[in-house]
């Protein structure tokens, strides 16, 4: 009875709530527009967009040296997430079954297990970082408490799965990532698909200006 | 002729009557000391060969292990029954699971009595409105990691363990066979993270951790627990020191023993792996019981002793009385902050001018 409901009727509420409060969510930042500039340009504003999206990838220089353990957490967080999320077998099998019907090649197992150790590495480190660290300990709120704290139920949940041999575990770990997707669109999860729009709005801004930011 | 009556069977009457003299004479026989009466030790015994007997003693292979031959590739396709895999099962059963739980228990009961005669140790000057930073935000990050994925590692290893035992009684076979696949599935793919972690705690903190002249005179003082009287030490004590030796030392048999279990990709056949599990559960339940000690002491056992790796500052008095050579260093050095500070830098409120630099996040 949970286990259908859990399957069935929660699984589409919640990919409904996640695809259109993350459109709508693009969409209220797109439709707010921007303060026209009537400064004469000194730069492309394009050219200082695109070299903004890629070169935060890489940091500044300070925090390579101050923060080095945050930093390299992130990398391995994300990129294992990344991967976990769209190579993992299990995870392709699903995508294919109830959402798109196309199926892609997965990861090999080890591969799988290198991401698996570097998302769950990575997440421990950057949350301990939020919580020890006086300054990002300030800056954050319960919404990126709550957020670290379902993505890490989801990626748990599906790792104490990885035997697929018991129904109520696989409906456990739907279960946590159906409530992922309700709260995506309303948190700052959102940087997922935000942070092209951010970098390259601040990128444009300043190219304009003739500034290399 | 005439015979007795009762001896004629045929007879109608003296039917019954013959079969009941029968069954007295029998019954009056000594059957059972017949029955119990040893073969003559003249007559040989019959040598009564099993055939298959031969054929078992090889299969099972305990006069000597042999390896047959298989089209079949692979470690240990030979082997048909691994003789060791019955001496592994009855030491798991008979004396890691009975010996490794009155062992915990042990210690847990032990605390719990110390800790009801002892109570929790003050800081006997009371708390300073001086604190001296300890931890900077890296070593208290790695040290939280680790903490936490020893715990992980710890609960859902117990519960393989013990889970048979203990929770099947409480649970049902149904819903332990769940949580025993989840607890196997996260211990393993979690396991690795632990070689992590010890990699990171070894290289932060071993150079604080290398005996040093006074640590004898701390071990054969008991480390201040007999008796009232504090006992000198540098930044870690001796008991602290030997805690992370047997960290990196039981940590490394336990990681090698688990990367044997989890990934049999190194050519290792079941007597390695069941010489692995045995290393592995006893490498861990050590290292538990020792844990355990260390949670009490950080938590219930001493006032101000888990205060550094919470704030990265511990109390100046806490530090004079645990720590004295180091403390003694630290404050000539001019390291030691006032609460306030402290509280203004732990929550980062504006910083007074005259600290500068004198912040943990800079470096200290």
């Amino acid at each position: 009875m949970i286990g259908q409901f859990i399957d069935g009727p929660l699984w589409t509420f919640s990919l409904t709530v996640f695809l259109i409060g993350v459109v709508w969510r693009i969409a209220a930042i797109l439709m707010a527009g921007k303060r026209p500039d009537l400064a004469t340009p000194k730069g492309s504003a394009g050219a200082g967009a695109l070299r903004a999206v890629f070169s935060r990838f890489l940091p500044e220089r300070t925090v390579t040296t101050q923060g080095r353990l945050p930093l390299i957490a992130g990398y391995l967080f994300h990129l294992g997430l990344f991967a976990l999320l769209f190579f993992a077998q299990p995870h392709i099998d699903f995508i294919a079954e109830k959402i798109t019907g196309l199926s892609w090649p997965a990861m090999p197992h080890w591969a799988f297990i290198v991401a698996a150790e570097f998302a769950f590495a990575g997440l421990i480190l950057l949350w301990l970082h939020r919580i020890l660290h006086p300054v990002t300990r300030l800056l954050s709120d319960l919404d990126d408490h709550i957020g670290a704290v379902l993505v890490f139920l989801v990626m748990l949940t599906g790792c104490l799965a990885l035997a697929q041999a018991f129904e109520p575990l696989r409906l456990i770990h739907l279960l946590s990532a159906e409530l992922l997707l309700i709260y995506f669109p309303f948190s700052k999860l959102m940087h997922a698909f935000t942070f092209v729009m951010s970098r390259s709005y601040t990128g444009a801004t300043m190219g304009r200006k003739g500034v290399n930011a | 002729m005439i015979r007795p009556k009762i001896l004629q069977f045929d007879d109608g009457d003296g039917r019954s009557a013959g079969w009941l003299l029968l069954l007295l004479i029998l019954y009056s026989l000594p059957l059972d000391t017949i029955a119990k009466e040893p073969i003559s030790k003249d007559l040989p015994a019959a040598a009564v060969l099993n055939p298959a007997a031969e054929l078992w003693r090889d299969v099972r292979q305990r006069d000597q292990p042999t390896t047959g031959s298989t089209q079949v590739r692979g470690v240990d396709s030979g082997v048909l029954i691994n003789a060791y895999g019955d001496q592994w099962r009855k030491f798991r059963m008979q004396q890691l699971i009975p010996v490794g739980g009155y062992a915990l228990m042990g210690i847990v009961i032990a605390l719990a009595v110390f800790y009801l005669m002892r109570g929790k140790v003050p800081i006997e000057g009371s708390e300073s409105d001086k604190k001296l930073p300890r931890y900077s935000t890296y070593e208290r990050m790695i040290h939280w990691f680790m903490a936490s994925i020893f715990l992980f590692l710890a609960i859902t290893g117990l519960i393989l363990l013990f889970g048979r035992p203990v929770l099947i009684p409480m649970l049902g076979k149904e819903a332990f066979s769940i949580l025993a696949s989840a607890c196997k599935e996260g211990h393993n793919l979690i396991g690795p993270l632990f070689l992590f972690a010890l990699i990171l705690v070894f290289s932060q903190f071993v150079r604080r951790n290398i005996y040093q002249k006074g640590d004898l005179n701390w071990l054969l003082k008991g480390g201040g627990i007999v008796g009232k009287k504090h006992v000198s030490s540098n930044f870690f004590n001796m008991g602290e020191k030997t805690m992370f030796w047997m960290l990196v030392f039981v940590g490394a048999v336990i990681v090698i023993s688990g990367l044997v279990l989890v990934f049999p990709l190194f050519g290792q056949g079941r007597e390695w792996m069941e010489l692995a599990h045995v290393g592995h559960a006893i490498g861990a339940l050590l290292m538990i019981g020792v844990i355990i000690g260390h949670i009490y002491i950080g938590t219930i056992g001493m006032q101000g002793a888990i205060e550094g790796m919470k704030t990265g500052y511990c109390d100046l008095n806490w530090a004079k009385e645990h720590h004295d050579l180091w403390a003694g260093r630290a404050e000539e050095r001019g390291e030691a902050l006032s609460n306030e500070e402290v509280a203004q830098l732990t929550h980062n409120h504006p910083l007074p001018s005259s600290l500068g630099v004198r912040t943990q996040e800079a470096g200290k």
